[in-house]
């Protein structure tokens, strides 16, 4: 029952604009109150965090090393699928970008490069 | 120095960067050894995962600590996984990258691996460095079906005269260890490793002991015991001890049968001792409960049956075809004050092929091995018996068991006619006859030998209480003064006639000769 409130909300929240989804919020609060279900209503905020949560740590997002490679960087991204409106600096990097977007990750960064040297010669 | 900078340039010139995307999933919450993680949409069941600490830290910070993290992916859920870590869970935090690996859980094996005491990732715990192996092997996989197996019809000795005799255990038998704490579960087990040191070494099976839950110290001592009587030339050890995780302990026997599997398909065989699967039962309940899987009876998880039929089923006796090699399995179970009813002891004892059932109160007696023969029982074992054993040790499970009867009955009434009380004495010096103490397994050729002896009513002249005495100085004369004869029972595997004869004059020599001594 909460996953249904929960996806019903979810669906809203995408589809509609602010003031529909508002008042999708409150007809659900009626409809639990007049169901005597409103304890249900801080699970569902619960359940709601936790897809905001997931959505945010799977959303896309491209990093480069420096500034000067992030058009470069975000179209070759593009090129993979993974669109973000803009990069963000991460000097880890060393140099070269990487790009991740709903549990898939490219990485053409010369930090990832010799990570993979490091851990190769001690394996 | 040349070669450490030469192997780095080489590395360096060999590296390619990788041309297609990963799959990579975000942990959201990890605890208790699971971690729940977002993202991993294509991951399998039973898939490894490597929890990567690189990804958000700077290179220096990434490199202090390089050793890999694994988890298994044991829960697929609508917008998740959840994983089980394999190592130190406080490395894993909130929005760590995981990547998949795109394998199931898989362990090296191979003949480097005999000899050592490896964990249930195969990785050596004995100090000695790598073990070398290079095939790797999953954990899990499905057992051989109908067509790939031939009937148990070789014999895999314990070196112990009750069980060889009464309950005999085949190649590719599954013989469940059943009994109390301190009954001499593992006694057995280390007994029947041990023996394998008087089999021929080409028929020799190759060894490995899985330790669940054990006290590190306890099997520090076993290993110390095995590699003292030479037996780590054909052992492996698997240790899981207490301290591990919850999903080590779980994981260990399917190591232990992968190990084993690999020697099986070499045409060898392999004995694996499981000690023991109540452990293992109690570390998959307790995993089953974090991963919120729904509890059942005594709390343990639904799929509990089966996660002891699909390791047990995976021991076998191959086809020629297949190589005809074979693996045995001992699994053993501990039971509450004797209670053989409770969930799990049934649902392994319906497994198995057979139980060989350690009794508390025989133990107190002093009965070793405290075997109750009335509930012990071996159902494709008898096949696997050689002519020699069948010969001599037909009849001592009924005999046996009619003296239990008559010792009972004995309690209420002291005045016994002759016939009973001769029963009794032949009773008794035949349970004491099979008295043996731990780690002294005797080879099969010298069983027979001496179990004919006492069927065959030459050791009714001695007291029952004087068994153990005669029977090493029985056996000291069979070794000094009837080699020839002891060599003929272990090639032909048989008591012809004319080495029955032999073995009668031999014994009949030896009465005559104690008697005289005494």
């Amino acid at each position: 029952m909460i996953d249904t409130y929960t996806r019903m909300l979810e669906t809203v929240a995408e589809l509609a604009d602010a003031p529909a989804a508002d008042s999708a919020v409150h007809k659900l609060i009626l409809h639990l109150r007049s169901a005597g279900r409103l304890r249900m209503l801080p699970q569902i905020v619960r359940e709601l965090r936790k897809i905001a949560a997931r959505k945010h740590a799977l959303r896309p997002r491209v990093e480069v090393a420096h500034e000067k490679e992030a058009t470069s960087a975000l179209a070759a991204a593009a090129a993979r699928g993974i669109e973000a409106p803009r990069a963000l600096v991460n000097p880890a990097l060393i140099s070269g970008w990487r790009a991740q977007k709903a549990g898939i990750l490219v990485d053409r960064s010369t930090k990832r490069a010799l990570v993979d040297i490091y851990q190769n010669i001690i394996a | 120095m040349q070669s450490i900078i030469e192997r780095i340039e080489k590395e360096i010139a060999a590296w390619t960067p990788q041309e297609g995307a990963e799959e990579v999933g975000v942990v959201r919450a990890a605890g208790d050894g699971i971690a729940e993680i977002d993202g991993l949409s294509k991951a399998v069941l039973s898939e490894m995962v490597l929890f990567d600490p690189t990804f958000d830290r700077p290179l220096t910070e990434a490199l202090k600590d390089p050793t890999p993290l694994y988890g298994l992916v044991l829960n697929l859920e609508e917008d998740s996984v959840r994983a089980v870590i394999l190592g130190d869970a406080s490395k894993v935090y909130e929005g760590m990258l995981v990547r998949r690996l795109g394998r199931l859980l898989s362990i090296p094996v191979g003949e480097s691996l005999v000899g050592r005491v490896v964990n249930p990732l195969g990785e050596p715990v004995d100090g000695k460095g790598a073990t070398g192996a290079r095939v790797v092997r999953p954990i899990e996989r499905e057992a051989y079906g109908v067509i790939d197996r031939a009937p148990v019809n070789a014999p895999l000795h314990t070196g112990i005269k009750a069980v060889d005799a009464m309950i005999p255990i085949g190649r590719g038998q599954r013989e469940l260890v059943i009994g109390d704490r301190g009954t001499g579960k593992t006694s057995i087990a280390i007994d029947a490793i041990l023996n394998q040191k008087n089999e021929p070494a080409l028929t020799r099976p190759v060894c490995i002991y899985v330790a669940i839950g054990q006290k590190e110290s306890k099997t520090a001592k076993i290993v110390a015991e095995l590699s003292e009587r030479g037996a780590m030339d054909y052992t492996i050890v698997v240790t899981a001890s207490a301290s591990a995780s919850a999903a080590l302990q779980f994981l260990a026997p399917f190591a232990g049968a992968t190990i084993g599997e690999y020697f099986m398909e070499q045409g060898k065989d392999a004995l694996v001792v499981y000690d023991d699967l109540s452990k293992q039962a109690v570390a998959y309940r307790q995993m089953s409960l974090l991963l919120r899987r729904p509890p059942g009876r005594e709390a343990y998880p639904g799929d509990i049956f089966y996660l002891h039929s699909r390791l047990l089923e995976r021991a076998a006796k191959l086809s020629k075809e297949k190589g005809g090699g074979s693996l045995t399995a001992l699994p053993i179970i501990e039971t509450q004050e004797g209670d053989v009813s409770a969930y799990i002891p049934t649902n392994v004892i319906s497994i198995t092929d057979g139980q060989i059932y350690l009794e508390a109160d025989l133990f107190n007696k002093g009965q070793r091995p405290a075997i109750n023969v009335g509930i012990s029982v071996s159902r494709v074992g008898s096949a696997a018996q050689t002519k020699a054993m069948k010969k001599v040790s037909g009849k001592i499970k009924l005999e046996l068991a009619q003296f239990r009867e008559l010792e009972a009955f004995m309690q209420f009434s002291s005045d016994l006619d002759a016939e009973t009380k001769k029963r009794i004495n032949a009773g008794r010096r035949m349970t004491n006859v099979l008295n043996q103490p731990r780690g002294v397994p005797l080879p099969f050729e010298m069983q027979a030998a001496v179990i004919f002896a006492a069927a065959n009513g030459y050791l009714d002249s001695f007291p029952p209480h004087e068994m153990s005495a005669i029977e090493t100085k029985l056996q000291e004369y069979l070794t000094r003064e009837a080699g020839g004869l002891l060599t003929a029972i272990r090639d032909s595997k048989e008591i012809s006639e004319e080495t029955e004869t032999a073995l009668r004059a031999a014994l009949a020599a030896f009465i005559s000769r104690h008697a005289e001594v005494a």
